[in-house]
Protein backbone atom coordinates (compact mmCIF):
# COMPACT_ATOMS: atom_id res chain seq x y z
CA UNK A 1 0.00 0.00 0.00
CA UNK A 2 1.18 3.48 -0.88
CA UNK A 3 1.77 5.17 2.02
CA UNK A 4 1.28 8.84 0.33
CA UNK A 5 -1.15 9.25 -2.73
CA UNK A 6 -1.42 13.02 -4.20
CA UNK A 7 -3.58 13.74 -6.97
CA UNK A 8 -3.90 16.76 -9.09
CA UNK A 9 -2.74 19.32 -6.14
CA UNK A 10 -2.80 22.68 -7.18
CA UNK A 11 -1.43 25.95 -4.82
CA UNK A 12 -1.54 29.19 -6.84
CA UNK A 13 -0.24 32.22 -4.74
CA UNK A 14 -1.33 35.96 -5.73
CA UNK A 15 1.54 38.61 -5.68
CA UNK A 16 1.94 42.03 -6.95
CA UNK A 17 2.82 40.76 -10.04
CA UNK A 18 0.10 38.36 -10.71
CA UNK A 19 -0.86 34.62 -10.06
CA UNK A 20 2.28 31.98 -9.49
CA UNK A 21 1.36 28.62 -9.67
CA UNK A 22 3.64 27.38 -7.09
CA UNK A 23 2.02 23.73 -7.59
CA UNK A 24 0.27 22.79 -10.72
CA UNK A 25 -1.62 19.84 -10.52
CA UNK A 26 1.21 17.51 -9.06
CA UNK A 27 -0.26 13.65 -8.83
CA UNK A 28 2.49 11.16 -6.84
CA UNK A 29 2.54 7.98 -4.63
CA UNK A 30 5.34 6.98 -2.10
CA UNK A 31 5.65 3.56 -1.39
CA UNK A 32 5.27 2.09 2.04
CA UNK A 33 8.89 2.51 3.87
CA UNK A 34 10.24 3.96 0.54
CA UNK A 35 13.10 6.94 1.04
CA UNK A 36 11.62 9.60 -1.33
CA UNK A 37 13.19 12.64 -2.67
CA UNK A 38 12.03 15.76 -4.06
CA UNK A 39 14.48 17.76 -5.82
CA UNK A 40 14.42 21.32 -7.78
CA UNK A 41 15.89 24.91 -8.31
CA UNK A 42 14.57 27.10 -5.34
CA UNK A 43 11.19 28.12 -5.76
CA UNK A 44 9.95 24.88 -8.33
CA UNK A 45 7.38 24.12 -5.67
CA UNK A 46 9.34 21.32 -3.11
CA UNK A 47 8.59 23.33 0.06
CA UNK A 48 4.94 24.36 -1.07
CA UNK A 49 4.33 20.83 -1.38
CA UNK A 50 5.69 19.52 1.98
CA UNK A 51 3.90 22.28 3.31
CA UNK A 52 0.61 21.10 1.81
CA UNK A 53 1.17 17.29 2.40
CA UNK A 54 2.28 18.52 6.42
CA UNK A 55 -1.24 20.23 6.89
CA UNK A 56 0.53 23.87 7.17
CA UNK A 57 -1.13 25.16 4.10
CA UNK A 58 -4.23 24.07 2.12
CA UNK A 59 -4.11 23.06 -1.40
CA UNK A 60 -6.36 25.39 -4.02
CA UNK A 61 -7.75 21.91 -5.61
CA UNK A 62 -6.58 18.44 -5.37
CA UNK A 63 -6.73 15.03 -3.09
CA UNK A 64 -4.12 13.96 -0.38
CA UNK A 65 -4.27 10.45 1.12
CA UNK A 66 -2.26 9.23 3.61
CA UNK A 67 -1.95 5.75 5.37
CA UNK A 68 -5.13 5.01 3.13
CA UNK A 69 -7.24 8.02 4.37
CA UNK A 70 -8.31 11.01 2.80
CA UNK A 71 -6.07 13.89 4.99
CA UNK A 72 -8.88 16.71 4.46
CA UNK A 73 -11.49 14.57 6.57
CA UNK A 74 -8.77 12.76 9.07
CA UNK A 75 -6.20 15.33 9.24
CA UNK A 76 -5.99 14.72 13.13
CA UNK A 77 -5.60 11.43 13.32
CA UNK A 78 -2.98 11.35 10.69
CA UNK A 79 -0.43 14.28 11.83
CA UNK A 80 0.07 12.01 15.35
CA UNK A 81 1.14 9.57 12.86
CA UNK A 82 3.61 11.67 10.93
CA UNK A 83 6.24 14.48 11.75
CA UNK A 84 8.34 17.21 10.24
CA UNK A 85 11.66 18.48 10.33
CA UNK A 86 12.64 21.46 8.22
CA UNK A 87 16.65 23.27 8.51
CA UNK A 88 14.23 26.33 8.29
CA UNK A 89 12.38 26.47 11.56
CA UNK A 90 14.30 26.28 14.86
CA UNK A 91 12.16 25.24 18.01
CA UNK A 92 10.61 27.92 20.52
CA UNK A 93 13.92 29.97 20.42
CA UNK A 94 12.83 31.66 24.47
CA UNK A 95 12.37 27.65 26.14
CA UNK A 96 14.82 25.43 26.99
CA UNK A 97 16.23 22.40 24.57
CA UNK A 98 14.22 20.12 27.34
CA UNK A 99 11.31 22.12 28.03
CA UNK A 100 10.27 22.27 23.81
CA UNK A 101 10.78 18.69 23.44
CA UNK A 102 8.98 17.95 26.71
CA UNK A 103 6.12 20.09 25.07
CA UNK A 104 5.69 18.20 22.07
CA UNK A 105 6.10 14.66 23.76
CA UNK A 106 2.86 16.07 25.47
CA UNK A 107 1.63 17.18 22.53
CA UNK A 108 1.89 14.00 20.83
CA UNK A 109 1.23 11.32 23.53
CA UNK A 110 4.61 10.40 24.18
CA UNK A 111 4.77 7.67 26.72
CA UNK A 112 8.18 7.42 28.60
CA UNK A 113 8.89 11.15 27.53
CA UNK A 114 11.76 11.30 29.49
CA UNK A 115 13.77 8.32 29.05
CA UNK A 116 12.63 8.91 24.79
CA UNK A 117 14.13 12.57 25.06
CA UNK A 118 17.32 11.48 26.95
CA UNK A 119 17.63 8.61 24.17
CA UNK A 120 17.49 11.06 21.43
CA UNK A 121 19.45 13.47 22.55
CA UNK A 122 22.37 11.07 23.35
CA UNK A 123 21.97 9.97 19.61
CA UNK A 124 22.30 13.22 18.25
CA UNK A 125 25.09 14.21 20.53
CA UNK A 126 23.21 16.76 22.33
CA UNK A 127 22.05 15.49 25.97
CA UNK A 128 24.48 18.33 26.83
CA UNK A 129 22.82 21.02 25.99
CA UNK A 130 19.04 19.77 27.28
CA UNK A 131 19.19 22.41 29.60
CA UNK A 132 20.21 25.80 27.21
CA UNK A 133 17.83 28.05 25.83
CA UNK A 134 17.66 27.47 22.27
CA UNK A 135 18.14 30.60 21.24
CA UNK A 136 22.36 29.80 22.27
CA UNK A 137 22.28 26.92 20.08
CA UNK A 138 24.49 26.44 17.20
CA UNK A 139 22.42 26.07 13.93
CA UNK A 140 23.83 22.91 13.57
CA UNK A 141 22.46 22.25 16.82
CA UNK A 142 19.46 23.58 16.04
CA UNK A 143 19.12 21.17 13.33
CA UNK A 144 19.86 18.38 15.48
CA UNK A 145 17.01 19.58 18.13
CA UNK A 146 14.47 19.54 15.46
CA UNK A 147 15.55 16.09 14.17
CA UNK A 148 15.18 14.56 17.65
CA UNK A 149 11.54 16.72 18.26
CA UNK A 150 10.73 14.85 14.80
CA UNK A 151 11.17 11.59 16.13
CA UNK A 152 9.72 12.01 19.41
CA UNK A 153 6.00 10.37 18.54
CA UNK A 154 7.93 6.77 16.36
CA UNK A 155 6.86 8.75 13.20
CA UNK A 156 5.64 6.41 10.53
CA UNK A 157 6.17 9.20 7.74
CA UNK A 158 8.87 11.51 7.53
CA UNK A 159 9.10 14.33 6.03
CA UNK A 160 12.50 15.85 5.90
CA UNK A 161 13.30 19.43 4.24
CA UNK A 162 16.68 20.17 3.92
CA UNK A 163 17.23 18.93 7.63
CA UNK A 164 20.91 18.40 6.91
CA UNK A 165 21.56 21.82 6.13
CA UNK A 166 23.65 23.48 8.64
CA UNK A 167 25.26 20.37 9.97
CA UNK A 168 29.11 19.12 9.31
CA UNK A 169 29.82 16.51 7.25
CA UNK A 170 30.43 14.37 10.25
CA UNK A 171 27.05 15.05 11.76
CA UNK A 172 25.88 15.34 8.32
CA UNK A 173 26.52 11.68 7.56
CA UNK A 174 25.45 10.55 11.30
CA UNK A 175 22.26 11.97 10.98
CA UNK A 176 21.90 10.11 7.06
CA UNK A 177 22.81 6.77 8.62
CA UNK A 178 20.29 7.31 11.11
CA UNK A 179 17.72 7.77 8.70
CA UNK A 180 18.62 4.68 6.48
CA UNK A 181 18.91 2.77 9.90
CA UNK A 182 15.50 4.04 11.56
CA UNK A 183 13.97 3.36 7.73
CA UNK A 184 14.90 -0.13 7.68
CA UNK A 185 14.33 -0.90 11.51
CA UNK A 186 10.91 0.95 11.15
CA UNK A 187 9.50 0.74 7.75
CA UNK A 188 8.86 4.36 7.99
CA UNK A 189 8.26 6.06 4.81
CA UNK A 190 10.55 9.19 4.37
CA UNK A 191 9.91 12.34 2.25
CA UNK A 192 13.05 14.13 1.35
CA UNK A 193 14.55 17.46 0.16
CA UNK A 194 17.91 18.82 0.22
CA UNK A 195 20.41 20.62 -2.13
CA UNK A 196 22.95 17.86 -1.61
CA UNK A 197 22.75 15.83 -4.71
CA UNK A 198 24.91 12.73 -3.71
CA UNK A 199 22.91 12.03 -0.31
CA UNK A 200 19.50 12.14 -2.34
CA UNK A 201 21.29 9.89 -4.57
CA UNK A 202 22.72 7.66 -1.89
CA UNK A 203 19.81 7.62 0.58
CA UNK A 204 16.38 7.61 -1.85
CA UNK A 205 14.98 4.89 -3.59
CA UNK A 206 13.30 7.02 -6.01
CA UNK A 207 13.43 10.71 -6.84
CA UNK A 208 11.11 13.74 -8.65
CA UNK A 209 12.39 15.99 -10.03
CA UNK A 210 9.73 19.10 -9.96
CA UNK A 211 10.34 22.58 -12.06
CA UNK A 212 8.01 25.74 -11.51
CA UNK A 213 5.27 23.59 -9.62
CA UNK A 214 5.08 20.24 -11.72
CA UNK A 215 6.85 16.87 -11.71
CA UNK A 216 8.81 16.63 -14.49
CA UNK A 217 10.82 13.28 -13.93
CA UNK A 218 10.15 10.14 -11.19
CA UNK A 219 12.71 7.56 -10.77
CA UNK A 220 15.20 5.63 -9.31
CA UNK A 221 18.60 7.92 -9.36
CA UNK A 222 20.03 5.15 -12.14
CA UNK A 223 16.98 5.75 -14.67
CA UNK A 224 17.29 9.56 -14.20
CA UNK A 225 20.90 9.24 -15.19
CA UNK A 226 20.70 7.51 -17.98
CA UNK A 227 18.84 10.52 -19.21
CA UNK A 228 22.29 11.87 -19.66
CA UNK A 229 23.78 11.14 -23.07
CA UNK A 230 27.66 10.80 -22.10
CA UNK A 231 29.72 10.04 -19.85
CA UNK A 232 33.07 11.85 -19.75
CA UNK A 233 36.85 9.74 -20.11
CA UNK A 234 39.81 11.04 -18.78
CA UNK A 235 43.17 8.97 -20.56
CA UNK A 236 46.53 9.87 -19.20
CA UNK A 237 49.62 9.52 -21.12
CA UNK A 238 53.26 9.49 -20.86
CA UNK A 239 54.07 9.11 -24.53
CA UNK A 240 53.25 8.78 -28.16
CA UNK A 241 49.83 11.36 -27.48
CA UNK A 242 49.82 12.15 -31.35
CA UNK A 243 49.38 8.43 -32.14
CA UNK A 244 46.36 8.31 -29.60
CA UNK A 245 44.66 11.59 -30.97
CA UNK A 246 45.22 9.86 -34.42
CA UNK A 247 42.87 7.09 -33.16
CA UNK A 248 40.29 9.27 -31.85
CA UNK A 249 40.12 11.17 -35.13
CA UNK A 250 39.80 7.47 -36.62
CA UNK A 251 37.02 7.22 -34.77
CA UNK A 252 35.88 10.51 -35.08
CA UNK A 253 35.49 11.41 -31.70
CA UNK A 254 36.41 15.05 -30.70
CA UNK A 255 38.44 15.83 -27.67
CA UNK A 256 40.53 18.25 -25.88
CA UNK A 257 44.02 18.24 -24.77
CA UNK A 258 45.73 18.73 -21.36
CA UNK A 259 48.98 19.95 -20.90
CA UNK A 260 50.04 17.38 -24.17
CA UNK A 261 49.65 14.25 -21.70
CA UNK A 262 45.52 14.13 -20.85
CA UNK A 263 43.15 13.31 -23.39
CA UNK A 264 38.83 14.37 -22.57
CA UNK A 265 36.52 13.12 -24.23
CA UNK A 266 32.76 11.92 -24.83
CA UNK A 267 31.06 8.67 -25.53
CA UNK A 268 27.34 7.72 -25.09
CA UNK A 269 26.09 7.20 -21.71
CA UNK A 270 25.79 3.43 -22.12
CA UNK A 271 27.04 0.35 -20.82
CA UNK A 272 30.41 -1.59 -22.08
CA UNK A 273 30.55 1.10 -24.90
CA UNK A 274 34.27 1.92 -23.81
CA UNK A 275 35.41 -1.92 -24.70
CA UNK A 276 35.97 -1.29 -28.57
CA UNK A 277 37.99 2.29 -28.00
CA UNK A 278 40.16 0.81 -25.44
CA UNK A 279 40.81 -2.26 -27.79
CA UNK A 280 41.89 0.06 -30.74
CA UNK A 281 44.89 1.76 -28.88
CA UNK A 282 45.93 -1.49 -27.43
CA UNK A 283 45.27 -3.22 -30.67
CA UNK A 284 47.18 0.00 -32.51
CA UNK A 285 50.01 -0.03 -29.24
CA UNK A 286 49.35 2.73 -27.79
CA UNK A 287 49.50 2.45 -24.41
CA UNK A 288 48.29 4.42 -22.21
CA UNK A 289 48.85 5.48 -18.21
CA UNK A 290 45.87 5.61 -16.60
CA UNK A 291 42.14 5.96 -17.49
CA UNK A 292 38.86 7.60 -15.39
CA UNK A 293 35.70 7.03 -16.62
CA UNK A 294 33.19 9.45 -15.24
CA UNK A 295 29.55 8.64 -15.53
CA UNK A 296 27.25 11.31 -15.43
CA UNK A 297 26.24 12.02 -11.58
CA UNK A 298 22.25 13.64 -10.48
CA UNK A 299 23.94 16.32 -9.84
CA UNK A 300 24.99 16.59 -13.26
CA UNK A 301 21.06 15.57 -14.14
CA UNK A 302 20.18 18.51 -12.03
CA UNK A 303 22.60 21.10 -13.18
CA UNK A 304 21.69 20.25 -16.97
CA UNK A 305 17.45 20.25 -16.25
CA UNK A 306 17.97 23.93 -14.68
CA UNK A 307 20.40 25.12 -17.12
CA UNK A 308 18.14 23.94 -19.69
CA UNK A 309 15.31 26.23 -18.35
CA UNK B 1 -10.36 17.51 21.70
CA UNK B 2 -7.56 15.73 23.64
CA UNK B 3 -6.52 16.98 27.23
CA UNK B 4 -2.74 15.39 26.66
CA UNK B 5 -2.83 18.35 24.31
CA UNK B 6 -4.18 21.35 26.23
CA UNK B 7 -2.18 20.28 28.49
CA UNK B 8 1.04 20.50 26.08
CA UNK B 9 -0.14 23.52 25.23
CA UNK B 10 -0.63 24.78 29.00
CA UNK B 11 3.04 23.68 29.55
CA UNK B 12 4.02 25.57 26.54
CA UNK B 13 2.74 28.75 28.15
CA UNK B 14 3.88 28.38 31.54
CA UNK B 15 7.63 27.73 30.21
CA UNK B 16 7.11 31.52 27.84
CA UNK B 17 5.91 33.14 31.28
CA UNK B 18 9.05 31.03 33.36
CA UNK B 19 11.08 32.27 30.63
CA UNK B 20 10.00 35.57 30.35
CA UNK B 21 10.05 38.89 32.67
CA UNK B 22 7.63 40.49 30.53
CA UNK B 23 5.03 37.47 31.16
CA UNK B 24 5.74 38.20 34.38
CA UNK B 25 5.62 41.73 35.16
CA UNK B 26 2.05 41.69 33.04
CA UNK B 27 0.61 39.88 35.58
CA UNK B 28 1.90 41.64 38.89
CA UNK B 29 3.73 44.76 37.78
CA UNK B 30 1.31 46.74 36.13
CA UNK B 31 -2.36 45.90 38.29
CA UNK B 32 -0.62 46.53 40.91
CA UNK B 33 1.07 50.18 40.20
CA UNK B 34 -2.53 50.63 39.10
CA UNK B 35 -4.08 50.09 42.00
CA UNK B 36 -1.35 52.11 44.02
CA UNK B 37 -2.34 55.37 41.77
CA UNK B 38 -6.17 54.72 41.85
CA UNK B 39 -6.23 54.24 45.16
CA UNK B 40 -4.06 57.00 46.82
CA UNK B 41 -5.56 59.22 44.29
CA UNK B 42 -9.22 58.02 45.91
CA UNK B 43 -8.07 58.14 48.97
CA UNK B 44 -7.39 62.21 48.26
CA UNK B 45 -10.32 62.99 46.73
CA UNK B 46 -12.36 61.27 49.61
CA UNK B 47 -10.85 63.33 51.69
CA UNK B 48 -12.24 66.43 50.06
CA UNK B 49 -15.90 65.19 49.49
CA UNK B 50 -18.05 63.30 51.94
CA UNK B 51 -18.95 60.84 49.16
CA UNK B 52 -17.39 57.43 49.32
CA UNK B 53 -15.25 56.71 46.32
CA UNK B 54 -12.66 54.61 47.19
CA UNK B 55 -15.02 51.20 47.07
CA UNK B 56 -16.23 52.36 43.78
CA UNK B 57 -12.90 53.09 41.89
CA UNK B 58 -11.16 50.07 43.23
CA UNK B 59 -14.32 47.54 42.88
CA UNK B 60 -14.07 48.74 39.20
CA UNK B 61 -10.14 48.09 38.96
CA UNK B 62 -9.99 45.33 40.17
CA UNK B 63 -12.72 44.09 37.70
CA UNK B 64 -10.99 45.87 35.30
CA UNK B 65 -7.79 44.48 35.62
CA UNK B 66 -9.59 40.48 35.66
CA UNK B 67 -11.40 41.61 32.05
CA UNK B 68 -7.99 43.23 30.54
CA UNK B 69 -5.32 40.29 31.94
CA UNK B 70 -7.47 37.51 30.52
CA UNK B 71 -8.25 38.87 27.13
CA UNK B 72 -4.72 40.41 26.35
CA UNK B 73 -3.02 36.86 27.93
CA UNK B 74 -4.97 34.82 25.10
CA UNK B 75 -3.52 37.12 22.34
CA UNK B 76 0.01 37.94 24.31
CA UNK B 77 0.54 33.86 24.09
CA UNK B 78 -0.86 33.55 20.61
CA UNK B 79 1.80 36.01 19.37
CA UNK B 80 4.72 34.50 21.47
CA UNK B 81 4.46 31.83 18.83
CA UNK B 82 5.11 33.69 16.09
CA UNK B 83 7.31 35.79 17.70
CA UNK B 84 9.28 32.55 18.42
CA UNK B 85 8.62 31.54 15.06
CA UNK B 86 7.22 28.15 16.65
CA UNK B 87 4.07 27.81 14.68
CA UNK B 88 5.30 25.66 11.92
CA UNK B 89 6.20 23.05 14.32
CA UNK B 90 2.96 23.56 16.42
CA UNK B 91 0.68 23.44 13.44
CA UNK B 92 2.44 19.99 12.09
CA UNK B 93 1.42 18.35 15.48
CA UNK B 94 -2.28 16.97 16.04
CA UNK B 95 -2.84 20.12 17.60
CA UNK B 96 -6.81 21.72 16.52
CA UNK B 97 -7.35 25.26 17.11
CA UNK B 98 -9.81 24.67 19.80
CA UNK B 99 -7.49 22.70 21.58
CA UNK B 100 -5.13 26.08 21.50
CA UNK B 101 -7.95 28.95 21.95
CA UNK B 102 -8.80 26.51 24.65
CA UNK B 103 -5.45 26.46 26.33
CA UNK B 104 -5.37 30.07 25.49
CA UNK B 105 -8.61 30.80 27.34
CA UNK B 106 -7.02 28.80 30.46
CA UNK B 107 -4.14 30.15 30.45
CA UNK B 108 -5.66 33.89 30.25
CA UNK B 109 -8.03 32.55 33.47
CA UNK B 110 -5.44 31.50 35.79
CA UNK B 111 -3.30 34.70 35.34
CA UNK B 112 -5.86 37.07 35.87
CA UNK B 113 -7.09 35.44 38.50
CA UNK B 114 -3.29 35.71 39.79
CA UNK B 115 -3.63 39.27 39.33
CA UNK B 116 -7.01 39.46 40.84
CA UNK B 117 -5.68 37.52 44.23
CA UNK B 118 -2.80 40.34 44.37
CA UNK B 119 -4.78 43.19 43.78
CA UNK B 120 -7.77 42.25 46.37
CA UNK B 121 -4.42 41.13 48.83
CA UNK B 122 -3.37 45.18 47.88
CA UNK B 123 -6.52 46.74 48.08
CA UNK B 124 -7.53 45.68 51.47
CA UNK B 125 -4.08 45.96 53.11
CA UNK B 126 -3.84 49.92 51.79
CA UNK B 127 -6.86 50.80 51.43
CA UNK B 128 -9.56 48.49 53.61
CA UNK B 129 -11.45 47.72 51.12
CA UNK B 130 -12.38 43.82 50.50
CA UNK B 131 -13.80 42.98 47.40
CA UNK B 132 -15.52 39.91 48.62
CA UNK B 133 -17.92 42.46 50.11
CA UNK B 134 -20.20 42.20 46.83
CA UNK B 135 -22.74 39.86 46.93
CA UNK B 136 -21.37 36.45 46.04
CA UNK B 137 -23.88 35.75 43.48
CA UNK B 138 -23.50 39.16 41.76
CA UNK B 139 -19.78 38.76 42.45
CA UNK B 140 -20.24 34.96 40.29
CA UNK B 141 -22.18 36.52 37.84
CA UNK B 142 -19.79 40.15 37.44
CA UNK B 143 -16.74 37.68 37.20
CA UNK B 144 -18.60 34.92 34.42
CA UNK B 145 -19.78 37.60 31.95
CA UNK B 146 -16.43 39.36 32.07
CA UNK B 147 -14.79 35.98 31.90
CA UNK B 148 -16.58 35.24 28.73
CA UNK B 149 -16.11 38.78 27.31
CA UNK B 150 -12.30 38.82 27.77
CA UNK B 151 -12.45 35.54 25.80
CA UNK B 152 -14.82 36.96 22.84
CA UNK B 153 -11.87 40.08 22.88
CA UNK B 154 -8.89 37.21 22.64
CA UNK B 155 -10.48 35.88 20.01
CA UNK B 156 -11.10 38.77 18.03
CA UNK B 157 -7.77 40.20 18.26
CA UNK B 158 -6.27 36.61 18.07
CA UNK B 159 -7.98 36.17 14.82
CA UNK B 160 -6.98 39.49 13.40
CA UNK B 161 -3.52 38.58 14.38
CA UNK B 162 -3.91 34.41 12.37
CA UNK B 163 -5.50 37.11 9.34
CA UNK B 164 -2.47 39.96 8.99
CA UNK B 165 0.21 38.32 10.96
CA UNK B 166 2.33 39.99 14.15
CA UNK B 167 2.62 43.20 12.34
CA UNK B 168 -0.83 44.13 14.10
CA UNK B 169 0.42 42.96 17.63
CA UNK B 170 -0.21 46.75 18.83
CA UNK B 171 -4.03 45.83 19.25
CA UNK B 172 -3.11 43.16 21.72
CA UNK B 173 -2.21 45.63 23.65
CA UNK B 174 -4.74 48.77 22.76
CA UNK B 175 -7.98 47.20 21.76
CA UNK B 176 -9.14 46.69 25.69
CA UNK B 177 -8.42 50.34 25.92
CA UNK B 178 -10.56 51.84 23.46
CA UNK B 179 -13.37 50.18 25.18
CA UNK B 180 -12.44 51.52 28.95
CA UNK B 181 -14.17 54.77 28.63
CA UNK B 182 -17.58 53.14 27.07
CA UNK B 183 -17.46 50.67 29.51
CA UNK B 184 -18.19 52.74 32.53
CA UNK B 185 -15.81 51.30 34.74
CA UNK B 186 -15.03 54.33 37.50
CA UNK B 187 -18.38 55.95 36.46
CA UNK B 188 -22.19 55.59 35.75
CA UNK B 189 -23.45 55.41 32.17
CA UNK B 190 -25.24 58.40 32.61
CA UNK B 191 -22.29 60.67 33.05
CA UNK B 192 -21.48 59.81 29.23
CA UNK B 193 -22.96 61.94 26.62
CA UNK B 194 -25.91 60.22 24.66
CA UNK B 195 -23.76 59.56 21.57
CA UNK B 196 -21.21 57.64 23.67
CA UNK B 197 -24.37 56.26 25.82
CA UNK B 198 -25.35 54.46 22.79
CA UNK B 199 -22.02 52.70 22.46
CA UNK B 200 -21.87 51.91 25.83
CA UNK B 201 -25.74 50.20 26.00
CA UNK B 202 -24.09 48.14 23.31
CA UNK B 203 -21.44 46.96 25.40
CA UNK B 204 -21.73 44.27 27.91
CA UNK B 205 -19.16 45.53 30.71
CA UNK B 206 -21.12 48.75 31.24
CA UNK B 207 -23.82 46.68 32.27
CA UNK B 208 -21.18 44.00 34.61
CA UNK B 209 -20.05 47.83 36.12
CA UNK B 210 -23.25 49.60 36.50
CA UNK B 211 -23.98 46.55 38.69
CA UNK B 212 -20.92 46.44 40.56
CA UNK B 213 -21.74 49.99 41.15
CA UNK B 214 -25.62 49.19 42.66
CA UNK B 215 -23.98 46.29 44.55
CA UNK B 216 -21.50 48.41 46.51
CA UNK B 217 -23.79 50.84 47.27
CA UNK B 218 -26.55 48.72 48.65
CA UNK B 219 -28.90 49.34 45.56
CA UNK B 220 -31.10 46.74 43.94
CA UNK B 221 -29.10 45.30 40.85
CA UNK B 222 -31.24 44.80 37.62
CA UNK B 223 -30.61 41.52 36.38
CA UNK B 224 -32.95 42.49 33.54
CA UNK B 225 -29.43 44.15 32.54
CA UNK B 226 -27.48 41.63 33.32
CA UNK B 227 -29.26 39.14 31.01
CA UNK B 228 -29.43 41.85 28.16
CA UNK B 229 -25.45 41.95 28.54
CA UNK B 230 -25.25 37.89 28.45
CA UNK B 231 -26.97 37.48 25.53
CA UNK B 232 -24.75 40.64 24.19
CA UNK B 233 -21.73 38.44 25.20
CA UNK B 234 -23.30 35.46 23.68
CA UNK B 235 -23.79 36.60 20.17
CA UNK B 236 -20.14 38.78 20.31
CA UNK B 237 -18.59 34.48 21.33
CA UNK B 238 -20.35 33.32 18.17
CA UNK B 239 -19.64 35.71 15.38
CA UNK B 240 -16.03 36.03 16.99
CA UNK B 241 -15.63 32.23 16.70
CA UNK B 242 -16.36 32.18 13.47
CA UNK B 243 -14.57 34.60 11.97
CA UNK B 244 -11.43 32.90 14.15
CA UNK B 245 -12.64 29.66 11.87
CA UNK B 246 -12.22 31.71 8.86
CA UNK B 247 -9.16 33.58 9.79
CA UNK B 248 -7.10 30.28 10.46
CA UNK B 249 -8.63 29.53 7.07
CA UNK B 250 -7.57 31.91 5.37
CA UNK B 251 -3.90 32.01 6.95
CA UNK B 252 -3.83 27.76 5.93
CA UNK B 253 -4.66 29.27 2.64
CA UNK B 254 -2.05 31.62 2.30
CA UNK B 255 0.49 29.50 4.13
CA UNK B 256 0.85 31.96 6.95
CA UNK B 257 2.10 29.40 8.97
CA UNK B 258 4.93 28.48 6.71
CA UNK B 259 6.62 31.54 5.85
CA UNK B 260 8.89 33.20 8.08
CA UNK B 261 7.83 37.20 9.55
Amino acid sequence: MDTVIVKNLVKTFSTRNGKIKAVDDVSLSIRKGEIFGLLGVNGAGKSTLINILSGLMTPDSGKIFIFGKDFEKYEEEIKGRFNVATAYYALSHNLTVLQNLKVFAKLYGVRNAEQKINQLLEKFFIFNLRNLRVVTLSSGEKSRLVLVKALLNDPELLFLDECTVGLDPDMAELTREFLQEYNKRTKCTILFTSHYMEEVERICQRIAFMDEGKIVKIGNAKEIIKELEEQKVELHFSANIKKAEEILKELKISYTKEQNKILHFSILNQEKIIFPILEKFIHKNVPFDDLHLKKPTLEEYFIKKSREK
Amino acid sequence: MKFHRIKGLLWNYYYFSLNSLDRIFDVFYWPIVDILIWGFMTTYIKGISDFNIVNLILGGLILWVFLWRSSQDIVTYLLEHYWSRSLYHLFVTPVSSMEMITALAIMGIFRSMISFVVLSIFAYLFYQFNIFSVNPFHFMLFVSLLTLFAWGLGLLVSSLVFRWGSRIQVLAWSTIWILQPFSCVFYPLSTLPPWAMKIASLLPTTYVFEGLRASLTGEPVVYSQLLFAFILVIIFLMVVSLFLIKSIDSAKKKGSFAKPE
